[in-house]
């Protein structure tokens, strides 16, 4: 068995820390992808795996084995890199067999597994092309039969679609999940693309800034993300927030205000809160039935529409004055949203939307942590609770 | 494929086994930096051993003593003001008049050691400015596409890569006055004596023409290299800006391979001044006497006792060569783009 | 401008050639170069190519007519052997009145092979030497990032300043003396009059050029590849030698055909750290300069051996030409 535990993993660098106290349990045949934005240090944490990099403190656990101070070779891992990395001077099946080769195998060993291995990633009658001769997909399926060939116990994998192209991509990463469920290893998958990451693992670990932020199957950090990164990072377009404060009737900011019990959450009159909310999860009051559980409408000004074919990205803003500002992503005061295609909806148009409550979160402003992830309308919250909370507040 | 998953395992621990599995795994496991150290160990065993020792025990020994002029073993700066004062043993003291008349800087009867510096600083100027014009010229020949530029290339080259002893050979039959016409010519010119192989000024003259011969390919090489990593698309712009050849010659070309230029030099520079071959095997060092040739000349002196003096003369040398480069890095810093 | 004075000119020549023939061949020259500068230009530069390659050939050529010329008629000699004549081949005599033999003689007076033998043996072993550890080195600068880099190559730097005058004093020394430990290996237990009289000096002598091309080919190679390749099961050393080092090859190559070149070319060690004799480990400096005797130069002699002498290297320059022009070209501009 091929479990793959992180203990207290740090690596620091002259002054910087690249990777803070990574805890992480990574079971069996699990494939577990790490997202991130570039520098998050999801790369080095894989490194430390590898044992390409020495932790600064730390136990990696592979197996139930501790691998810190082992040099790569006897970790029982292979690797596929973001640049390929094919040895140019080999051919394909030098460049396959050459662990096998360093491991003394004898020759019809050797003969056996790397047509194996090129069966599985569908690469017959290739084996003296050079790596020059060969495609940007061919090239990787040779890396990832070279990664396969030694029967790992766990498969690492950087970034290794990042540098075909977007269609070429789509189709590796179905090959992937194929692969995944023919070998049976774990695998511990890095990447910076979220749709990547949603798409193929069991689990995904974001990180951020060096720390493990969160560690659940996609959905769940899709659904109840728990915190203010995940909630942005994961989700593309990705998650309105809107900065704002708790009253007693709720949340308040200047252009959103949704009533709720606080107590209901443990909170506390002024405390600074985020709501969130994902572009779909809100809805023009016009179709308000198609919420679960609308919140009362609030009035905004379209802007600019981005139609895709199977939706319609939306950018509205509060103030109608507002400069449009098309900078990267959703600026406060603005909301977007995602509609039917059918929708009628024009630039520059007032309109209502509503947004529903069952997918509306709340983040504490200042640690950034979840604090709920729906939002309950005040009758159904208990009215009892809300009136025990103001008698006792008098 | 899953089943052999174990066995896999198994074998990359004992593929590697036997003796040398420890020290390999100890290699594996030091960090980053002790590894670097470990590995330039060896780079670093040879050049202490046959540099840095060396260097350190030429200063100890040049501050010993000069046999029969001190009773104490320990002689201080003794040596190096017997050198320049010419209190020194040194075999010859006097250069030849044609020499020194020819130049005026060093009169006759100057301390031998002084000739040398003299001899060795003025040959190594003249021999980089000739070799840096003439390699120049060599490096825009060859920067032209043309059919044979290959053999040209070799042709060019090949003076550089024969043995110091047979350039050496060339010039000292050429001169030979029994061999070669070269006396003969240069006579007729009205430029060398009947004997310019005995004669300080025509020896260096003759030793000056072989080392350019040999070494200009050297510059050409360098400079050739500067020409060909400028964007020829520079050229087309001039062009349609209208500068005629030479505009373009001396507005893009030279700016541009300067600093390719001045690192050709610094090299040639330390080179020129470390000359001795050239000069032991055509006129000898008593005609020519380089400072390498005091060092040499001194250490086979008969007299026992005159290490120090040797030693003294060998450290004087690198110092000479030492203060030439910080001039070199104190005017050319700037210009060489971060090179040093 | 180019191509309007080219225009200007094909237009010039045309309607003025007629003209011109009566102002004579130099003055139509004149004028037609002034019209059209770049005519000059490719004048000059054909010139300037023939001066070079007459410059840089015609000594070797001289060398090999003294080397054809018999002892006794040693004078005159410009293009050919005064004793040539081309007339003699109609008599039989294929020489034509030169001396052939004069290249047998070498090996005969001398054992000049032997010289050669040496000086090629101390050359590759040094080279193999050289390359081996300046890989490593090459690999550390060229690859690792850690403290003390930079003064370090700074310091390697410095020993290709020295002159060997400043080393040779302490080595000659150590070199005479006799050392216990190796009294079993060489037969009076000092290096003087051996092949490591020489290989050690040269080896870190030329060490610097060395790690500083191979710095340069090394840090080019990927990441990627050497964690690649640690992954597949080489140590990092192993990593080295079996993908960094091949994947440069070009590179290894050029240090190699320099070092050797450097070596077999070298005077000072050469000519000062063995005796004369061929058996005692003398390179070829020692052997060209033996014909020079007490009562008689065998000048013939010397340039025939000179000549042989040339072959290797004119060789190598030949095959390796790119090599050397990329190798000076790295090594040069990494400083």
């Amino acid at each position: 068995m091929a479990d793959v535990t992180l203990e207290n993993i740090t690596k620091r660098y002259e002054d910087v820390t690249a990777v803070d106290d990574m805890n992480l349990d990574i079971k069996h045949g699990e494939f577990v992808t790490f997202v991130g934005p570039s520098g998050c240090g999801k790369s080095t944490t894989m490194e430390t795996i590898a044992g390409l990099t020495t932790p600064t403190e730390g136990k990696v656990i592979i197996g139930g084995r501790d691998v810190t101070n082992l040099p790569p070779k006897d970790r029982g891992i292979s690797m596929v890199f973001q640049n390929i990395a094919l040895f140019p001077h080999m051919d394909v099946y030098e460049n396959i067999s050459f662990g096998l080769r360093l491991r003394k195998y004898d020759k019809d060993e050797i003969d056996r597994r790397v047509e194996k291995a090129a069966e599985v990633v569908q690469l017959g009658g290739m084996m003296d092309r050079m790596p020059d001769e060969m495609s940007g997909g061919q090239r990787q399926r040779v890396a990832i039969a070279r990664a396969i060939v030694r029967n790992p116990d766990v498969f690492l994998m950087d970034e290794p679609l990042a540098n075909l192209d977007a269609k070429l991509r789509v189709h590796m990463r179905t090959e992937l999940q194929r692969l995944h469920k023919e070998l049976d290893t774990t695998i511990i998958y890095v990447t910076h693309d979220q749709a990547e990451a949603m798409t193929m693992s069991d689990r995904i670990a974001v990180i951020n800034a060096g720390e493990l932020q969160q560690i659940d199957p996609p959905l769940t950090c899709y659904n109840e993300p728990k915190n203010l990164f995940v909630a942005g990072f994961i989700g593309s377009p990705s998650m309105n927030f809107v900065e704002g404060r708790i009253t007693d009737n709720g949340f308040e900011s200047d252009d959103v205000n949704i009533p709720f019990e606080p107590a209901a959450y443990n909170l506390s009159t002024g405390a600074d809160v985020t709501l969130g909310v994902r572009p779909e999860d809100v809805y023009l009051s016009r179709n308000s039935r198609e919420a679960a559980d609308p919140t009362p409408p609030l009035t905004a000004y379209s802007d600019v529409l981005e139609p895709m074919g199977n939706e319609i990205f939306a950018y509205l803003k509060f103030d109608e004055e507002a400069e449009s500002d098309m900078e990267e992503g959703v600026m406060p005061g603005q909301l977007l949203i995602s509609v039917d295609p059918d929708t009628d909806i024009a630039e520059d148009q007032e309109v209502e939307v509503v947004l529903d409550r069952a997918k509306t979160h709340l983040f504490d402003t200042t640690t950034g942590n979840a604090i709920t992830h729906q939002i309950a309308p005040v009758d159904t919250a208990g009215a009892s609770g809300a009136d025990a909370e103001v008698g006792s507040g008098d | 494929m899953a089943t052999d998953q174990d066995t896999a395992a198994v074998d990359s621990d004992t593929a590697t086994g036997g003796l040398l599995r420890p020290i390999t795994t100890w290699m594996e496991n030091l960090s980053e930096e002790a590894y670097a150290y470990l590995l330039l160990a060896p780079a670093f065993f040879f050049l202490f051993l046959v540099a840095f020792y060396p260097l350190l025990d030429t200063l100890r020994l040049s501050f010993l003593v000069q046999e029969g002029r001190t009773a104490e073993p320990f002689y201080g700066i003794g040596n190096y003001v017997d050198l320049l004062t010419g209190e020194a043993l040194i075999r010859r003291q006097v250069l030849d008049i044609a020499l020194t008349s020819s130049f005026p800087f060093i009169e006759m009867g100057a301390p031998f050691f002084r000739q040398a510096l003299f001899v060795t600083i003025t040959f190594a100027v003249a021999s980089v400015v000739l070799e840096t014009a003439i390699g120049f010229g060599q490096a825009l020949v060859l920067d032209k596409e043309f059919r044979g530029r290959r053999w040209v290339r070799v042709a060019i080259i090949i003076p550089w890569a024969i043995p110091v002893v047979i350039q050496a050979m060339i010039f000292y039959l050429f001169f030979q006055p029994t061999v070669g016409f070269g006396t003969d010519l240069m006579q007729a010119l009205g430029i060398f004596g009947a004997t310019p192989l005995n004669t300080s000024r025509d020896s260096f003259i003759i030793v000056l023409v072989a080392d350019v011969w040999k070494t200009s390919a050297f510059m050409a090489l360098l400079i050739l290299a500067g020409l060909q990593s400028v964007d020829r698309s520079l050229y087309d712009v001039a062009e349609v800006s209208g500068a005629s050849t030479w505009q373009r010659f001396k507005m893009i070309t030279l700016p541009l391979v300067l600093p390719a230029l001045i690192v050709a030099m610094l090299f040639r520079t330390m080179d020129a001044m470390r000359i001795y071959g050239v000069i032991d095997a055509t006129a000898g060092c008593s005609t020519v006497p380089s400072l390498t040739c005091v060092v040499v000349d001194t250490i086979f002196l008969p007299q026992s006792g005159v290490i120090g003096l040797a030693a003294a003369a060998a450290f004087f040398t690198a110092v000479v060569i030492g203060v030439f480069i910080s001039i070199y890095l104190l005017f050319f810093a700037d210009s060489e783009g971060g090179y040093f | 401008m180019a191509a309007e004075s080219h225009s200007d000119t094909e237009y010039g020549r045309t309607g003025e050639e007629e003209p011109e023939l009566d102002r004579g061949p130099i003055e139509a020259w004149a004028a037609r170069s002034i019209k059209n500068p770049g005519r000059v230009y490719k004048g000059l530069f054909y010139t300037a190519m023939i001066a070079f390659l007459l410059t840089t050939l015609f000594p070797f050529y001289w060398l090999f007519m003294v080397a054809l010329t018999p002892s006794g008629s040693l004078q005159n000699i410009i293009l050919a052997p005064s004793t040539f004549d081309p007339t003699l081949l109609a008599q039989g005599d294929l020489t034509m009145g030169t001396n052939p033999g004069a290249f047998v003689e070498i090996f005969e007076r001398l054992p000049f092979h032997r010289y050669m033998f040496n000086s090629f043996v101390i050359a590759t072993i040094t080279t193999v030497i050289v390359l081996i550890i300046s890989s490593l080195a090459g690999y550390i600068f060229g690859r690792l990032r850690f403290r003390g880099k930079s003064p370090l190559m700074l310091l390697v730097l410095l020993v290709s300043f020295f002159p060997p005058a400043a080393f040779f004093l302490p080595l000659n020394r150590l070199f005479n003396r006799n050392i216990g430990v190796l009294e079993p290996i060489l037969s009076d237990g000092s290096l003087y009059n051996t092949p490591y009289a020489m290989i050690i000096p040269f080896s870190a002598l030329f060490m610097p050029l060395s790690i500083f091309i191979l710095t340069t080919f090394y840090s080019q190679i990927p990441d990627g590849l050497e964690d690649a390749a640690r992954i597949e099961g080489t140590t990092r050393l192993g990593a080295l030698f079996r993908v960094i080092v091949p994947l440069s090859a070009p590179g290894v190559a050029t240090a190699g055909v320099l070092t050797f070149i450097a070596v077999y070319n070298e005077y000072f060690f050469s000519r000062l750290m063995t005796d004369p004799g061929a058996d005692n480990w003398a390179p070829i400096v020692r052997g060209i300069l033996g014909y020079q005797g007490q009562y008689e130069t065998l000048f013939n002699l010397m340039a025939a051996a000179s000549i042989v002498g040339v072959l290797p290297v004119a060789i190598l320059v030949v095959v390796a030409q790119e090599k050397i022009v990329s190798g000076l070209t790295a090594g040069a501009l990494k400083e």
